[in-house]
């Protein structure tokens, strides 16, 4: 093993291998039962136009728990938000297949027609409910991902970032929200915090890595995953609650669909379906909260 | 290392290879095919559009990759198309790679010697045979390494295709990393496979380059053989056999003739057709005009030496006459056929020129020679008769060897014209002239290019032409003495001018202009030594 390649990797791989492995029975013979529910049959006479159709789900699978590949078998995705995908799928009769994208790619690619969903971890926010109309399944918690033992004392997103790099991916919502702290900061005679824009979390984990940026605010599960792969290297300084919620996308030009999926994710966290999914990679349980369409006509 | 070898060998990645491969291929073959029409358009003779093709290259050499992928995935979708991002890729490299692709074939087109294109036009090759056949055998070689550079760029750059979705070597490479948190030995194997992917590109590279490689000693290959059709061992140019080895001795043929002899057979030329006819020629390039109502007569059978200081338009009025250059306004017309226009009236294409100058019987010889240089001495006379005259193999190479026989050259016809010395190459130049059975021979200081001891060579060949073929010729020299004993004619050329026009005999020896005669004083002073025959 050179030292490119620390121990914990290879230890990562295998746990992800083995964790993979687990949930998969239980969750199939819930699908199986979705799908035959009378609810989900309901739904299927009410919306015959997704029945037996294959839809296009755009994702940035960068993010292991929401979506990524499954290290085992790299040829499929798996993560909270493709089991999610595939439940909505089973009670409204489609398949979905999965089309990575840069995040910032994500709503355009759904704009352009070349996608029908976005769920990738992505925040419903009022700017990005001006080009698709948004499905909320989550709270937001966002944690802060610093080297080891938080050397430059960072506490969320405020003061203590002043004179920092962050790292973000291009289009985040944590990216304005540090911008704006630029007046702050000026005002209490501190540098402002500086930003590294990338496209996915490993550029932004790798950054930190290399010493090329302090921090990376991001969905608190990434955060813990990329502690969890990096115990040595890498700590959570604090988690951040933000008010966002994460959201299904959706085109605006279908507003069936959209209507389709509040009644079946409904349906799906009535079951207690989503909640046993959530638990099963590991995410908040306090996050969930039901469905509401975020929508601007702007 | 375990992981990286894991990685290397790992089926998700060697399929991404796959697909980094068809949007290579795709961008490849899409560019090749925009890039000649580019190409063309570059080159062509409208300039509205060599505009437009000059457009698109600004504008797709100058704008980012991935902007153009990100444009044909995500903008064309909006105007009706929706393409695959498979495709939407492939076809966003095509259109990079086309301007400069096209700018590759530009350079190897034109790179091409440009006396090699007009001894083609003077042979009457149309357009498309002088692509085929001379043009693109020669680029081809030139722009091999050009070519090399834009398939490893190619491959690369499909990568770029991971921000459109497309799932090739890099996007996977991305994501596995993502996944697994195990950056370096992921990036380190992916970066392993572009590198074979992009050696490949390199090895076919160099066996290309190896396989056209003239002075190569070769096995026959197939596909090759459109490039290589004859070829063997290179030589040394040896010296060869003079002119004179079959047929009579020159000086048997070469009893001067007296003056009366002189003044007898140019009564009866004039009294034979006329061969040649140029009227009221009148041409200048821009502002400066190089001649200003022309007119000459000149009968068949006749030769007539053009003599004239350099600039004098010479070359240009050769040129003309078989309408290597075009004019103004006026006529030239050999055996009756108006040049460069139809029976109607109407201006002719380059192509249809070319057949002209085979209707009429009109060849040309260069002062650089302009052999094809890719082409032996042989295939330099039998090439142009198969593609232009549609003769047989066996007809065209044995009329080729007959020719090289005469020129003295009969042991040299596998040679590459750059084995051979500059007399021999103009011997070989004028075989390749005279092999259709031409009636007008044009002659462009046919030996002021090479190197004084060559001079005699050359000259005793034009001789024998001269008295053997009865061909009606115009030759433009130097050399006054060969002027004074082969031809029956002199005219003397000055700013584009014909100042004095007479028997050879009288011009040269009592000349009445001026100009003229002092021309010819300062020329047999400079000349008496170089002209030892």
């Amino acid at each position: 093993m050179s030292p490119f390649f620390p121990k914990s990797q290879r230890r990562l791989l295998s746990a992800a291998l083995f964790a993979s492995l687990l949930p998969a029975l239980p969750l199939t013979a819930h699908a199986a039962d979705l799908a035959s529910s009378e609810a989900c049959q309901a739904l299927q006479a009410k919306y015959p136009q997704f029945k037996g159709k294959t839809l296009v789900n755009a994702l940035n699978p960068h993010t292991p728990g929401y979506e990524a590949l499954d290290p085992k078998d790299p040829s499929k995705y798996i993560g909270l938000d493709i089991d999610l995908a595939e439940s909505l799928g089973s009670c409204l009769g489609f398949k979905v297949t999965y089309k990575p994208v840069a995040f910032a790619a994500l709503l355009p690619t759904l704009q352009s027609g070349q996608a029908d969903l976005v769920i990738s971890d992505i925040y419903a926010t009022k700017e990005r409910a001006k080009a698709a109309d948004f499905i909320t399944y989550s709270k937001v918690f966002d944690g802060v991902l610093v080297a080891k033992g938080n050397p430059k004392n960072i506490t969320g997103i405020n003061l203590s970032l002043c004179g920092t790099t962050a790292a973000e991916n291009t289009g985040f919502v944590e990216v304005p929200l540090i911008q704006n702290l630029e007046p702050e900061c000026k005002a209490a005679g501190k540098p402002a915090p500086q930003l590294q824009l990338y496209d996915n979390n490993a550029s932004c984990i790798q950054a930190i890595l290399a010493g090329r940026a302090d921090t990376y605010i991001n969905d608190v599960n990434t955060v813990d995953q990329a502690v969890k792969a990096y115990p040595d290297k890498l700590s959570k300084a604090t988690a951040v609650t933000l008010p966002y919620h994460i959201g299904i996308g959706v085109s605006k030009k279908n507003p069936e669909l959209r209507d389709a999926i509040v009644l079946a994710l409904t349906e799906i966290q009535k079951t207690g379906l989503q909640l046993e999914l959530m638990k099963k990679w590991g995410l908040d349980q306090g996050a969930i909260e039901a469905p509401t369409i975020i929508s601007s006509d702007e | 290392m375990d992981l990286f070898f894991h990685y290397l060998t790992m089926d998700y990645l060697l399929k991404g290879i796959f697909l980094t491969l068809e949007i290579t291929v795709i961008g490849l073959v899409g560019g090749f095919a925009i890039g000649i029409v580019l190409a063309a358009m570059l080159l062509s003779r409208h300039r509205w559009i060599s505009v437009v093709a000059r457009t698109y290259t600004v504008i797709f050499r100058g704008t980012p990759l991935i902007l153009q992928m990100v444009f044909v995935y995500d903008a064309l979708p909006h105007m009706g198309i929706m393409l695959s991002a498979l495709l939407a890729g492939g076809v966003a490299l095509a259109l990079n790679e086309a301007p400069f692709i096209a700018e590759i074939l530009r350079s190897g087109i034109r790179g091409v010697d440009r006396g090699q294109s007009a001894a083609g036009q003077a042979l009457g090759m149309s357009s498309f045979v002088l692509m085929r056949r001379i043009i693109a055998p020669q680029a081809i070689r030139t722009m091999i390494p050009a070519f090399g550079n834009e398939g490893v760029n190619a491959l690369k750059n499909s990568s770029l295709a991971s921000f459109i979705s497309v799932q090739e070597l890099t996007l996977r490479s991305t994501q596995l990393a993502s996944s697994t948190f195990d950056f370096f030995s992921v990036f380190f194997a992916s970066g392993l496979l572009y590198l074979m992917l992009t050696g490949g590109v390199s090895a076919i590279q160099l066996f290309a380059e190896r396989a056209l490689d003239l002075d190569r000693p070769r096995d026959k290959g197939k596909i090759l053989k459109y490039l290589l059709p004859w070829r063997k061992d290179p030589e040394e140019a040896l010296p060869s056999k003079p002119a004179t080895a079959e047929g009579a001795a020159l000086s048997e043929l070469l009893v001067t003739p007296t003056r009366e002899d002189r003044i007898a057979r140019l009564a009866e030329l004039a009294k034979g057709p006329i061969a040649v006819e140029i009227q009221d020629l009148t041409k200048s390039y821009g502002e400066r005009q190089i001649f200003g109502d022309l007119n000459l007569q000149v009968h068949t059978g006749e030769i007539v030496a053009l003599l004239g200081p350099s600039g004098s338009g010479k070359s240009t009025l050769l040129r003309c006459i078989n309408r290597l250059e075009t004019w103004n306004s006026g006529d030239v017309f050999i055996g009756g056929h108006r040049i460069g226009y139809s029976s109607g009236g109407l201006v002719l294409s380059p192509s249809e020129v070319a057949r002209q100058r085979v209707e009429v019987g009109v060849g040309m010889l260069f002062q650089h020679f302009n052999l094809f240089a890719h082409l032996t001495a042989e295939e330099n006379i039998a090439g142009p008769l198969r593609w232009v005259h549609g003769w047989s193999q066996e007809a065209a190479a044995q009329r080729a060897q007959e020719l090289l026989d005469r020129v003295g050259l009969g042991d040299r016809g596998d040679t590459l014209p750059r084995h051979l010395s500059g007399g021999q190459q103009q011997r070989v130049a004028i075989a390749r002239a005279i092999a259709p059975g031409a009636k007008v021979l044009l002659l462009d200081e046919p030996t002021s290019a090479l190197d004084p001891e060559m001079v005699g060579e050359v000259l005793d060949v034009i001789r024998r032409l001269a008295i053997e073929e009865k061909l009606t010729m115009i030759i433009s020299t130097h050399q006054l003495r060969f002027a004074e004993e082969v031809a029956d004619r002199v005219i003397f050329l000055t700013d584009g001018n014909i100042v004095e026009d007479g028997p050879a005999y009288e011009v040269l020896s009592q000349p009445r202009n001026p100009l003229t005669a002092r021309f010819i004083r300062v020329m047999s002073s400079g000349q008496t030594s170089a002209l030892a025959l």
